[in-house]
C-alpha cells in the first residue's frame, strides 16, 4: 500500500493545493505552493524511511503490490522497486522539491492549478519508475504527459502551443508503437503459455524468436529514444525545453528524460537482451551521433535554455551509449551520469529561470558581465558549467568517464569520437559561461535570494559529494548485471 | 437447395420472442401513442417528455433483457427476419441513449421557433426505430427496410428549420446521397442473392460454392456495392464528402442524431452482416476494407486540421473514428468474434459519449449566442478561455476531447486500446500504422481546442445573461455525471465490458 499511497498521496495533495489556494481556513491562509512543498518534503521522506527500513534485499525487483484491474484482459495493478527505480525515485523527490523552489515567484497566475499539474506529473513518474504491469507502464506513462503538457502550454513562454503540441504528439506517437508492441508481448505469452499475461516477471521468462523479437524491441526502443531523446527523434526537445516554464524545463530535463534512459534499461535491454545486443551498433551509433551533434548545436544557440536543452541531447547520448555496451563499468555510468546530469541540467534551467526573472531574456546577447553585480550568480554558473563539461570532482565526471571506460571495450571506435564530445561539451559551457557573467556589464542584476542560494547550493553540494564519493550510488546500484 | 435446408426455420411467433422483443415492440407501440397523443392535443412540452418516457422505457426494458439470461449464448431468432444477442440489446442501449440525449438536447433548440414541434420529436423516434430495426436484423431484407426508415426520417430532421441558411441544401444533399446509397445496396443485395440464393445474413455466402466460377465475380461486386452503401451512411471515406455540409446544415440536436444513432446502427448492422456471413474469409473483401479504412483514418484527420467549425471538426473526426473502427472487421477466425464484439461495443460507447458531452457544450454555447442575437455555429474560438469561467463544462469538454483522442484516464483509450489488441490479433500493420499515425495527426487538432479552453482571454460570452451560475443545477447534474462516468469507465472498463462477456 506504500506505494500507492505515495502516488496518490501526491495527486491528492496536488488537488488539495489546487483547490485551497488563497483561500483562509482557520486563520491560516493556505497557499499552493506550501501545501505543495509540504507534502511533497512528506511524501519523500516517507518513501526515505520505507525504503531505508525495509528488509528486502532491493538487488531483485521486490513486488509492493499486484491486484487485479482489468481481469478480462488480466491485467494488474502491479508495483515493484528495486535499486535502479529507487535511485531514480529520490531523484525525482530532490528535483519536485527543486521545481516547487524555482515556481515559488516566478508562478503568480493560476497557481492552484499549476501546482496541481506539477504534483500530478511527479506521481506518473513515480508511476512509471515502479510500475512492472506494462499496461499500468503505459497508463503512467501517458498520465505523466498530460498535466506537463499542461505546464508548457499554460505557463509556457510566447510560442508555447507550438512547443506543447509538438511535445506531445512526439510522444504520443512513439508510445503508440511501444503500445503495439506491449500488445504483441501479451499474445506471445498467450500464445506460450495460454493465457495473457502484462506482467514484467512473466514477460522475462517468455522465449521469443528473434526476428520477432526485432521487431518488438524496436516498438520499445523508438518510444524511449524519442523521450531520451537521441537523434534523430529529438527535434522537440529544444522547442519544449525552451517554451516551458522554469519548473518545467528542470522537470522535463531532470526527471522526464531519465524515463526514457530507465525503459531502456529496464525493458529493452532485460526483455530483449539478444535483440539489443544485435541492435548494439545502430544504437550506439545513434548515441554518439547525439553526443556530437548535441555539443555541435549547443555552441550554435544564442539562447540560454536552447543551449542548454542541446546540450541534454549530448548528455544522454553517453547513456544511451553505455546502456547499449552491456557491461558493469558502462552501467554504473549510465546510472551516475542519469542523477548527475539530472541535478546539473536541473541547477542550469533553474539559473536560467533566475536570469529570465530578472531581465526578461533567455538570449544570450542581452547577457553579460553578470558577475560584476552578482558575484554569487556567477559563482555558481561557473560551478555548474563545470558540472555539465565534466570537471573532475563533480558528479558528472564520474558518470561520464565510467560510461567511457565501460563503453571502449566494446565499441573502442565509437568511444574515442563520443570523447571529443566531452571537448565540445567545454567550448560551449565556457560560451555560456563567458556569454553570461564575462564581458562588458549590460545591465546590473540583482545577486541571488536566501531561496535561490538554497536552490543553486544544494544542487552543487550533490553535485560535489556525488562527484567526491560516488560510491553512494555505486554501491547501491551494483549487481544488477551479475 | 441444400443450403436453404441449413437455415432454422422458424415461423412460429412463441412467448418468449415476444419477451425478447419487446423494447423494439415497445418503442413502435409508443410511437403509435404518439400519433394518437398529438391528434388528442399538441403541445411540444408534452410531446417532448413523452418521447423521453419512450426511449426511457426502451432503455431499461433492454438493459433489463440484458442482465437475465434469456438471450445468453447464440441468441433469439425471431423469424428468419429478426435475430437478437446481447451485442444487439446493447446496441439498441446505447442508441436508446443517445436518443434521449438528443431528444433532451432539442427542447432548447427548438424553442426559438413559434410553431409547435410533434413531428420533429415523431421523426427522432422513427430514426430510433429505424435503427433498432437494424440492430435486430438478420435479414437484408429487414434490413433494408431500417435502413430505409432511418434515411427518410433523418432527410426530414436535417432540413427540419427550413428557413436556415444551410438547412435546405444539407437536406437535399443527404436525400440524395442517401437515396444513391440506398439503391447501391439494393444492387448490391440483388447480386449477392444471385448468388446464395437467399437473403438471409445467416446464409455463409463464402461456403456457398454451387455456382460456376465466372458467376462468383457477382458476389464479390455485390458485397462491394452493398459496403459502399454502408460506407455512404458511415461518411467512410471515398463516401464521405457529404458529411462535413450535412453535419454544419442540420440543426444541432440532429447532428449528433446523425454521429451517434444513424452510425452506430449502421455500423452494427455491419458487423452483424460480415461476421454471420464470413466476409472475414474473403481475401477481396479485405483488401477494400483495408483500403477504405486507411483512406478514411487520412482524410478524416487531416481535413479536420484546419476545420473552425465544431461540427464540421466532429464530421471529420468522426470519419476518422470509424475508419479506426473497421479494424473489427478483420478477425483472424471465427474464436475471436465475441472479442472482436466487445471491443467494437466500448469503442462506439466511448464514442457516444464523447460526442454526447462535446455536444451539450456546443448547444449550450449555441444558447448563448443566440441570447446575444448571434445565430451561427459555434467556434472554437467560442470556448477561449472556458476553463477559468465555467470550470465543470470546460472539463467535461476536455475529457471528451481526450477521449476521441484515445489519451488514457478516458474511455477512448481502452476503446483505442482494444482495437489495437484486435489489430494485433489479425496482425493487420498496414491498420496498426494508420491508427498510429492517424492518432498523431488526430492530436494536432483535437490539442488545440484543449489549448484554447486554456487560452486566458476576456469572458468572451457575454455574461450578463448569467450573473453568477451559468448552468442551472440539472444539466450541471448531468454534466458531471458525464465526467464521472467517462473517467471511471476509463479507469474501470471492467465494470462495462462484464456486460458483454
Amino acid at each position: 500500500m506504500m506505494l500507492t499511497f505515495i502516488i496518490f498521496g501526491l495527486l491528492l495533495s496536488g488537488s488539495v493545493a489546487w483547490v485551497t489556494d488563497n483561500k483562509v481556513f482557520a486563520g491560516i491562509k493556505f497557499q499552493a505552493k506550501w501545501v505543495s512543498l509540504l507534502s511533497v518534503l512528506a511524501l519523500g521522506s516517507y518513501f526515505l524511511l520505507l525504503v531505508y527500513f525495509s528488509n528486502n534485499n532491493f538487488q531483485q525487483l521486490q513486488l509492493f503490490e499486484r491486484v487485479s484491474w482489468i481481469s478480462s484482459l488480466n491485467i494488474d495493478y502491479a508495483l515493484a522497486l528495486d535499486t535502479l527505480s529507487i535511485t531514480l525515485i529520490v531523484l525525482t523527490f530532490i528535483l519536485a522539491v527543486v521545481c516547487i523552489l524555482v515556481s515559488w515567484e516566478e508562478i503568480q497566475e493560476k497557481s492552484g492549478f499549476y501546482y496541481f499539474n506539477l504534483l500530478a506529473t511527479f506521481s506518473g513518474v513515480i508511476g512509471v519508475f515502479s510500475a512492472v504491469d506494462m499496461f499500468l507502464f503505459f497508463f503512467f506513462w501517458e498520465v505523466m504527459l498530460i498535466p506537463m503538457t499542461a505546464i508548457i502550454a499554460i505557463w509556457g513562454h510566447e510560442n508555447r502551443y507550438f512547443a506543447a503540441v509538438k511535445f506531445f504528439i512526439f510522444t504520443q506517437v512513439s508510445s503508440l508503437l511501444m503500445l503495439v508492441a506491449i500488445i504483441a508481448m501479451a499474445y506471445i505469452h498467450q500464445q506460450q503459455t495460454g493465457v495473457m499475461s502484462f506482467y514484467y516477471q512473466d514477460w522475462l521468462t517468455l522465449d521469443i524468436k528473434i526476428d520477432v523479437a526485432q521487431y518488438l524491441m524496436l516498438g520499445f526502443f523508438i518510444a524511449f529514444a524519442v523521450k531520451l531523446p537521441s537523434v534523430p527523434f529529438h527535434s522537440w526537445l529544444p522547442d519544449a525545453h525552451t517554451q516551458a516554464p522554469t519548473a518545467g524545463s528542470v522537470l522535463l530535463a531532470g526527471i522526464l528524460l531519465k524515463t526514457g534512459a530507465y525503459g531502456l534499461i529496464r525493458f529493452v535491454i532485460f526483455l530483449f537482451p539478444q535483440a539489443s545486443e544485435n541492435f548494439a551498433p545502430i544504437a550506439a551509433t545513434l548515441a554518439v551521433i547525439s553526443i556530437l551533434y548535441g555539443a555541435k548545436m549547443a555552441f550554435a544557440q544564442s539562447d540560454f535554455k536552447r543551449l542548454v536543452a542541446y546540450s541534454s541531447i549530448s548528455h544522454m547520448g553517453f547513456v544511451m551509449l553505455a546502456i547499449f555496451s552491456f557491461n558493469e563499468i558502462a552501467y554504473q555510468g549510465a546510472i551516475v551520469t542519469m542523477v548527475a546530469h539530472g541535478l546539473s541540467s536541473a541547477a542550469l534551467f533553474s539559473l536560467a529561470g533566475m536570469i529570465y526573472q530578472r531581465i526578461h531574456s533567455r538570449n544570450l546577447d542581452d547577457m553579460g558581465g553578470f558577475w560584476q553585480s552578482a558575484p554569487r550568480m556567477g559563482g555558481f554558473g561557473l560551478a555548474f558549467a563545470a558540472a555539465a563539461f565534466g570537471l573532475p570532482g563533480l558528479a558528472n565526471f564520474v558518470g561520464e568517464f565510467l560510461s567511457l571506460v565501460g563503453a571502449f571495450q566494446v565499441f573502442p571506435i565509437m568511444v574515442v569520437f563520443a570523447s571529443l564530445g566531452l571537448i565540445g561539451s567545454a567550448i560551449y559551457g565556457m560560451l555560456l559561461f563567458q556569454k553570461t557573467f564575462q564581458g562588458v556589464p549590460l545591465q546590473q542584476v540583482q545577486d541571488l535570494s536566501v531561496r535561490e542560494f538554497i536552490i543553486c547550493g544544494s544542487l552543487l553540494g550533490l553535485l560535489v559529494v556525488l562527484g567526491l564519493y560516488p560510491n553512494i550510488i555505486l554501491g547501491y546500484a551494483f549487481g544488477v548485471f551479475a | 437447395m441444400n443450403q436453404v435446408e441449413n437455415i432454422v426455420e422458424v415461423t412460429v411467433f412463441t412467448a418468449e420472442m415476444f419477451v425478447v422483443l419487446s423494447p423494439i415492440l415497445f418503442l413502435s407501440f409508443g410511437i403509435v401513442l404518439a400519433l394518437l397523443l398529438i391528434a388528442w392535443q399538441r403541445s411540444q412540452k408534452m410531446i417532448a417528455v413523452f418521447s423521453q418516457v419512450i426511449l426511457v422505457f426502451t432503455l431499461l426494458l433492454s438493459i433489463h433483457l440484458l442482465s437475465g439470461n434469456l438471450l445468453s449464448g447464440e441468441g433469439v431468432q425471431i423469424t428468419t427476419l429478426l435475430k437478437v444477442d446481447q451485442f444487439s440489446y446493447l446496441s439498441l442501449s446505447l442508441l436508446c441513449l443517445s436518443a434521449l440525449a438528443v431528444v433532451s438536447l432539442s427542447g432548447q433548440a427548438l424553442k426559438s421557433q413559434i410553431e409547435v414541434h410533434d413531428e420533429y420529436y415523431l421523426l427522432i423516434l422513427l430514426v430510433t426505430l429505424g435503427a433498432a430495426i437494424l440492430v435486430a436484423s438478420d435479414h437484408f431484407a429487414s434490413m433494408f427496410l431500417g435502413f430505409e426508415l432511418l434515411s427518410i426520417s433523418l432527410v426530414g430532421l436535417v432540413g427540419y428549420f427550413r428557413e436556415h441558411k444551410y438547412a435546405v441544401e444539407a437536406g437535399f444533399k443527404y436525400l440524395i446521397l442517401s437515396a444513391t446509397a440506398s439503391s447501391f445496396m439494393l444492387l448490391g443485395i440483388a447480386f449477392i442473392y444471385s448468388q446464395t440464393g437467399n437473403l438471409s445474413f445467416a446464409v455463409n455466402s463464402a461456403a456457398v460454392s454451387w455456382s460456376p466460377v465466372p458467376l462468383q465475380l457477382f458476389n464479390s461486386v455485390g458485397i462491394l456495392l452493398f459496403f459502399s452503401g454502408i460506407a455512404f451512411k458511415l461518411s467512410l471515406a471515398p463516401f464521405h464528402f457529404w458529411a462535413p455540409d450535412v453535419y454544419e446544415g442540420a440543426p444541432t440536436p440532429i447532428t449528433l442524431l446523425m454521429a451517434t444513432v444513424s452510425k452506430v446502427a449502421m455500423f452494427t448492422v455491419l458487423i452483424k452482416c460480415c461476421f454471420s456471413q464470413g466476409y472475414y474469409n474473403n481475401e477481396y473483401f479485405i483488401d477494400v476494407i483495408i483500403i477504405v479504412a486507411l483512406l478514411s483514418m487520412f482524410v478524416g484527420n487531416t481535413l479536420a486540421l484546419k476545420q473552425q467549425n465544431i461540427k464540421r471538426l466532429i464530421a471529420y473526426s468522426s470519419i476518422a473514428h470509424f475508419g479506426y473502427l473497421l479494424i473489427i472487421l478483420l478477425i483472424s477466425s471465427e474464436q475471436s468474434i465475441d472479442f472482436a464484439w466487445q471491443s467494437a461495443l466500448f469503442y462506439l460507447s466511448a464514442y457516444i459519449l464523447a460526442n454526447i458531452s462535446i455536444f451539450t457544450i456546443v448547444m449550450a454555447y449555441e444558447k448563448e449566442l443566440s441570447q446575444n442575437a448571434q445565430e451561427r455555429d459555434v467556434r472554437i474560438d467560442d470556448w477561449q478561455s472556458m476553463f477559468w469561467h465555467r470550470r465543470t463544462e470546460a472539463v467535461l469538454l476536455i475529457v471528451s476531447i481526450l477521449s476521441l483522442a484515445g489519451i488514457p484516464l478516458t474511455m477512448g483509450f481502452i476503446g483505442k486500446f482494444y482495437l489495437l489488441n484486435q489489430a494485433v490479433i489479425s496482425q493487420s500493420w498496414w491498420l496498426v500504422s494508420g491508427l498510429v499515425i492517424g492518432s498523431g495527426i488526430g492530436l494536432a487538432y483535437y490539442l488545440p481546442i484543449i489549448f484554447t479552453v486554456f487560452k486566458p482571454g476576456e469572458k468572451h460570452m457575454l455574461k450578463s445573461h448569467h450573473p453568477k451560475g451559468v448552468l442551472v443545477a440539472s444539466p450541471r447534474i448531468f454534466i458531471t455525471l458525464l465526467i464521472i462516468i467517462s473517467f471511471y469507465l476509463g479507469v474501470f472498463p471492467d465494470s462495462f465490458s462484464q456486460y458483454i462477456m
